[in-house]
């Protein structure tokens, strides 16, 4: 546990491993794995994956503060990417960039704390980092259809030469919104709020309906 | 029922391949690759439909979207129904179900037609306006007989079981039409690499080429267009849309395109498919190869079932292999109206004349047909048809040069049918949609495309360019100009050699002459669809009516699902001609999407039924569920409402869960509530703006409530904020303005003070939110942690960080009952956990679940406001008596600060919220009932504010309200008296709002 009197309070949030906590990520009541005992990948044009229970970090830094970014980037061990709508992966971390200011991070949720301690004790000046685990989840897509599924689901071009592997938009998807990463030729993968996981399960079940969906867990 | 009118071969039908069909309760045979329309040619059918104002019984007159009247509503069962599909443009299925959507009782026998006959007098142009204004009571009665008696088609009263589907598609060049220049021009931007789509209304691709008997490069049209289609498809960035029908140009190269996928195969799709597709396109440049339609001419009685355009009489003949009649009189101002008649003749019927209105057209054509010893009348026109569902037979008479009148003797012939040519109207539509206005061309004697600032091209026959090879020039230059725009190098296309045939000039006409005068002759229409005729325009020009958009309302001339397709030309010329104008000065009307009706399945995709609005859920929604919850809709939150014991009223559940909260321990899920982070070393300085109380001191480990208000001066939200650490805060806002704050706080960040140096992340999803509430709500808290947790430890708004039943947790002890109360927040992930070891722990407690209800009953008590139900953004702190929670000596200003000292903010007299206790204690006031200090007044009474919130209380035995009142806090013990609509009037008397422990002590043992 943290000192209170800290400037930014930060906690580890996630229970130690023999206090015997089990996590539920926002699609836990789908019952994913059983659906995945019954859904066939080579059948479907589209397979769904839930990537739960993974931690999630906000930086909020000025791209302009050149000494701030450049001790994020040595704490991190990986470049931020700075160009607009792009990301860096590297092992399990991923970053991706959200706006001028913003990344959005995922990496393993228990190394979460051991990140922010770092960038508490390393940054010094004006940024944020914020801990969004419970809050997002990440859905990955793969398949033949699935540039066709999307393109029922969001207002961006899917085209390869206009969004390449490793391209991010922030964008609307049907009502509600995601983060859209494109990881492989015929894969993406959604980082989407809990509260609106659901529907977006919904969503995605009913318009891959003609292309066939398969579940992994 | 044999099909009569059908060639024995030719066509682009399969006759090893018969499909049945039905229309209006008979059942037919037509081939595949008919529409509905040929196939009803096919069987002999005349009449397929009566007007919608006179109820004439009306025949198929086109053979493509231009089609007024073959209108019909198809489907088999209820669930299939469809109104308003053309019959033209539906292509037959196995066991097609459809009916004329106009015609009550029936077509054949229609009680309208009485009316209609009287028609002239009963409905002139401008009914519904004249109508609604004299006398406007009697609307409701006219349009409910109007309605039912015009007929415009009926939606399915049932769930529609197919699935439409709404996709976003981007491309470099869209290209609009896929006749012979729509074709060259995708083949062109498709070979230099482009990315293309090509949509087409038809279920083939080759527009006039389908029908035409012309040769390219020696070769039928068919295989040019084949060899197109076939290239085409091999490049991997084309998308080829048949059965598209371009509906909508909007602004930005922004198309929708209606895609029918399975229309042409059943009336439901197939399992697993999409019937139709809308597509939104996004393109950089568009191509408009939209074609042209035939202008039908306007003459007596040109609306009796055998009055054809020329066109469509060879279309039928040439793709469909259907001759529509026995005996053919043609009448044309043009060239072009020749080929129905050489058509009508190979198909081996009789052609009886061709009435051409020039006085001595010299074209080849005309040689043509002399050639083949068809009797050609030249300088005259078919004045007037005989017949009343079906033509029997044409008057003919001489005309003036310029074809304004008649000048010499009538002469009746026999004929069944007429087709009729005025020449070619580029389809404009589209090109109209963003506002550019169409150009008159004296040459073409039509409108083509104005200038526009979108990135569009037009080729073809929209150009006026009506040859072949012209116009798939036309759609190359097309092409290479996007292609040049884009800086992509074409690949040479060719144009293929064509045979030329010399023309001469067509003849300007657009209302044939009769010898009666306009309004006395029979009716000569003009749009077909809204029995918009001659007449009927030339009135409306003499009851004063100078501009072309006002004739078009005021007659209906190119309403509704038309779009003016065949009548709108005529019917501005004919303006023109009434006003003494010419065509451009009259000029056009606006077109609007959409150019063909589009179903609402297709717009509306899949945002329907589960899918119509997110619905959000916390992480304890399943356990919800299971202990059998009502859910209340907060925003798009699905909140639980309250959680009725089996057998037990909602009443009896909210009295019970307040009680158990007061004596023991109640708990809520609060996860809803919106949670936003604040970082940075100016983080207090900004709320101390947002919010109009003081922060400068907030210790850490501390919590304030806080109240937040608009320029005005009003409150919009309000919350708790705790500071986490001295450059760090969790702010707290209602569920539902959530979203609203946080764009406040960054809308001031970012255009206000953006010299602070702090940054705001929503965490609203981040974590579950637990509040236990009640006297034993500390005993069950400590069984779960090993923090200390007792009263000197930790103190009412507190905050704590500890491990609660193993998950790291915030604990707020912050109170929105009244009782001793602790917030719990851990990450989401674990929240259920949480959650289900607090009701282990706590079944000694009884620990009780309670919903949005009992929460707000139990604020209610305690006078705590909510933000959006005890204000309406017209109450400012002090109207809610939290003068308490302004800090106007801050040394910064505070958003409100200004607002709330004008002059109307600071009346003696305003609305103040205050308690109101009925005089009758078990009488609950309805919530919005208005007050009045006099019951007895006369009406209209001053009313002096209305309840915000009223419960029946369980913990006090009585009913509770809280409500605007205008002065309320200086009236204390006063009465006030709500006036209902039931004639009760309920006393009640002012109070303070805080009911139960005035003095807070239960919340902070």
């Amino acid at each position: 546990m943290s000192d209170i009197n800290h400037a930014v309070a930060i906690m580890d949030q996630v229970p130690s491993a023999d206090a015997e906590v089990r996590g539920e990520s926002p699609l836990h009541h789908v019952g994913l794995a059983a659906i995945a005992s019954q859904t066939l990948p080579q059948a479907a044009g589209v397979i769904f994956r839930e990537l739960g229970l993974l931690g999630h970090l906000t930086l909020r830094v000025s791209a302009d503060n050149a000494a701030l970014i450049k001790t994020a980037q040595t704490v991190l061990g990986a470049p931020l990417p700075l160009s607009p709508l792009s990301s860096v992966q590297q092992g399990d971390l991923v970053i991706r960039w959200i706006s001028p200011d913003e990344w959005l991070m995922t990496l393993p949720n228990t190394q979460v704390f051991e990140l922010e301690s770092q960038f508490r004790e390393k940054m010094d000046g004006h940024y944020s980092l914020v801990n969004g685990s419970g809050g997002l989840t990440v859905f990955a897509l793969r398949g033949a259809r699935v540039v066709d599924m999307l393109k029922k689901s969001i207002p961006v071009d899917l085209h390869d030469t206009e969004f390449p592997v490793g391209k991010v938009v922030s964008t609307v998807f049907a009502k509600t919104g995601a983060v859209v990463r494109r990881t492989g030729e015929t894969e993406f993968e959604l980082v989407v709020r809990r509260s609106f996981a659901d529907y977006i399960w919904l969503w995605i079940q009913s318009a891959s309906q003609e292309y066939g969906l398969a579940v992994e867990h | 029922m044999s099909q009569k009118n059908r060639l024995p071969s030719g066509g682009r039908i399969n006759r090893s391949k018969p499909l049945s069909f039905a229309y209006n309760g008979k059942h037919f045979q037509g081939f595949e690759g008919d529409t509905l329309a040929s196939a009803m040619l096919a069987n002999g059918i005349d009449v397929v439909g009566r007007s919608f104002k006179y109820s004439r019984p009306r025949g198929i007159v086109a053979a493509g979207a231009e089609e007024p009247n073959a209108i019909m509503q198809l489907g088999a069962t209820e669930a299939t129904q469809i109104p308003n599909v053309r019959a033209t443009q539906q292509e037959l299925y196995e066991g097609l179900v459809s009916g004329a959507v106009n015609g009550w009782p029936s077509v054949d026998t229609d009680v309208m037609g009485l009316v209609g006959k009287v028609g002239g007098t009963m409905m002139p142009p401008g009914f519904y306006y004249k109508t609604f204004m004299f006398p406007q009571s009697m609307w409701g009665t006219y349009e409910k007989f109007i309605r039912k008696a015009a007929g415009l088609g009926r939606s399915s009263l049932e769930h529609d079981p197919d699935t439409y589907e709404k996709v976003n598609q981007f491309c470099d060049v869209l290209v609009v039409g896929a006749g012979p220049a729509g074709l060259a021009a995708a083949l062109t931007a498709a070979r230099a690499g482009a990315r293309v789509i090509l949509a087409d209304e038809q279920s083939e691709f080759g527009g006039s080429l389908l029908s035409s008997k012309e040769t390219l490069d020696g070769e039928p049209a068919a295989a040019w267009v084949k060899n197109t289609v076939v290239e085409l498809t091999s490049y991997r960035d084309v998308l080829l849309l048949p059965r598209a029908t371009v509906n909508g140009y909007h602004d930005h190269n922004f198309l929708t395109i209606h895609e029918r996928c399975t229309d042409h195969i059943a009336d439901s799709a197939p399992l697993g498919q999409a019937r139709q597709r809308l597509h939104r396109v996004r393109a950089k440049w568009v191509v408009l190869a939209t074609g042209a339609h035939e202008r039908p001419l306007v003459f007596g009685n040109n609306d009796v079932p055998g009055s054809m355009l020329a066109s469509a009489v060879s279309t039928y003949i040439n793709r469909y292999g259907v001759v529509p009649g026995s005996e053919l009189v043609v009448m044309t101002t043009n060239d072009g109206g020749y080929q129905a008649a050489f058509d009508w003749l190979a198909a081996g019927r009789k052609v009886v004349a061709i009435v051409d209105t020039r006085q001595n057209p010299q074209g080849e054509c005309v040689a043509k047909a002399v050639g083949l010893g068809l009797r050609v009348i030249t300088g005259a026109a078919v004045i007037e048809v005989f017949g009343t569902k079906r033509v029997s037979g044409v008057a003919v008479a001489p005309i003036s040069d310029d074809g304004s009148r008649v000048t010499g003797a009538v002469s009746r012939l026999s004929a069944d049918t007429v087709a009729s040519s005025g020449g070619w109207s580029p389809v404009v539509h589209l090109a109209g949609h963003t506002g550019s206005r169409p150009i008159w061309r004296e040459d073409i004697l039509g409108f083509v495309p104005g200038e526009t600032v979108e990135k569009r091209l037009t080729a073809g026959a929209i150009n006026g360019e009506y040859t072949t090879a012209g116009a798939i020039a036309q759609g190359i230059d097309a092409g290479r100009k996007a292609l040049a725009e884009l800086g992509k190098k074409p690949i040479d296309v060719n144009v293929p050699a064509t045979v030329h045939v010399e023309l001469d000039s067509p003849m300007a006409l657009f209302h044939v002459p009769h010898t009666k005068r306009t309004a006395q002759a029979p009716k000569q229409f003009v749009d077909l669809q809204n029995d918009v005729t001659a007449a009927g325009i030339e009135l409306a020009c003499r009851e004063g009516y100078e501009s072309i958009e006002h004739v078009k309302r005021y007659t209906a001339l190119g309403f509704g699902t038309d779009q003016g397709k065949l009548g709108n030309i005529n019917g501005m010329a004919i303006t023109a001609n009434a006003l003494g104008k010419s065509i451009p000065e009259t000029g056009t009307t606006i077109f609007r999407p959409n150019y063909t009706p589009v179903t609402f399945g297709a717009i509306v995709g899949r945002d329907r039924g589960e899918l119509f609005d997110p619905k959000r859920y916390t992480a304890m929604h399943a356990w919800h569920v299971e202990h059998g919850a009502k859910f209340e809709d907060v925003g798009q939150w699905k909140r639980p409402w309250y959680f009725p014991k089996p057998g037990e009223s909602m009443q009896q559940a909210l009295d019970r869960e307040c009680l158990a909260t007061r004596t023991s321990v109640g708990i809520l899920d609060a996860s809803t509530l919106g949670k936003i982070d604040i970082q940075g070393k100016d983080a207090r300085e900004f709320l101390g703006r947002v919010y109009t109380n003081a922060w400068a001191k907030l210790a850490v480990g501390k919590c304030r409530y806080g109240l937040m208000c608009g320029e005005d001066g009003m409150v919009f939200d309000d919350g708790v904020t705790s500071c986490l650490g001295e450059n760090h805060f969790i702010m707290t806002t209602t569920t539902g303005g959530a979203a609203r704050v946080y764009e406040w706080l960054e809308l001031y960040h970012q255009t206000e003070w953006p010299e602070l140096e702090v940054y705001f992340n929503t965490v609203t999803d981040h974590w579950s939110t637990m509040t236990i509430s009640g006297p034993n709500s500390r005993k069950l808290l400590a069984e779960l942690t090993d923090a200390d947790v007792s009263a000197e430890n930790f103190g009412y708004m507190d905050w704590r960080e500890m491990k609660v039943a193993g998950v790291p947790a915030r604990v707020f002890r912050i109170s929105f009952t009244g009782e001793l109360s602790f917030e719990i927040n851990v990450q989401a992930n674990f929240g259920l956990h949480v959650w289900e070891k607090l009701f282990e722990q706590g079944a000694k407690y009884d620990l009780t679940p309670y919903g949005t209800e009992t929460m707000h009953i139990l604020r209610a008590e305690k006078g705590f406001i909510i933000a959006g139900q005890d204000t309406d953004g017209s109450v400012h702190p002090y109207d809610l008596g939290m003068g308490w929670a302004v800090a106007q000596q801050k040394p910064f200003s505070f958003i409100g600060k200004r607002g709330m000292a004008r002059e109307d903010c600071v009346r003696e007299d305003r609305k103040q919220l205050v308690g109101l206790k009925t005089s009758d204690p078990s009488v609950v006031l309805p919530e919005g009932a208005q007050g009045v200090f006099d019951p007895g007044a006369p009406i209209p009474m001053p009313m002096v504010g209305h309840i915000t919130s009223s419960y029946w209380s369980a913990n006090l035995g009585r009913s509770i309200a809280m409500g605007l009142v205008k002065g309320g806090l200086s009236r204390m013990g006063e009465k006030v008296y709500y006036p209902l609509a039931d004639g009760r009037v309920i006393e009640a008397e002012i109070c303070s709002p805080v009911f139960l422990d005035p003095k807070g002590e239960r919340q902070n043992v």
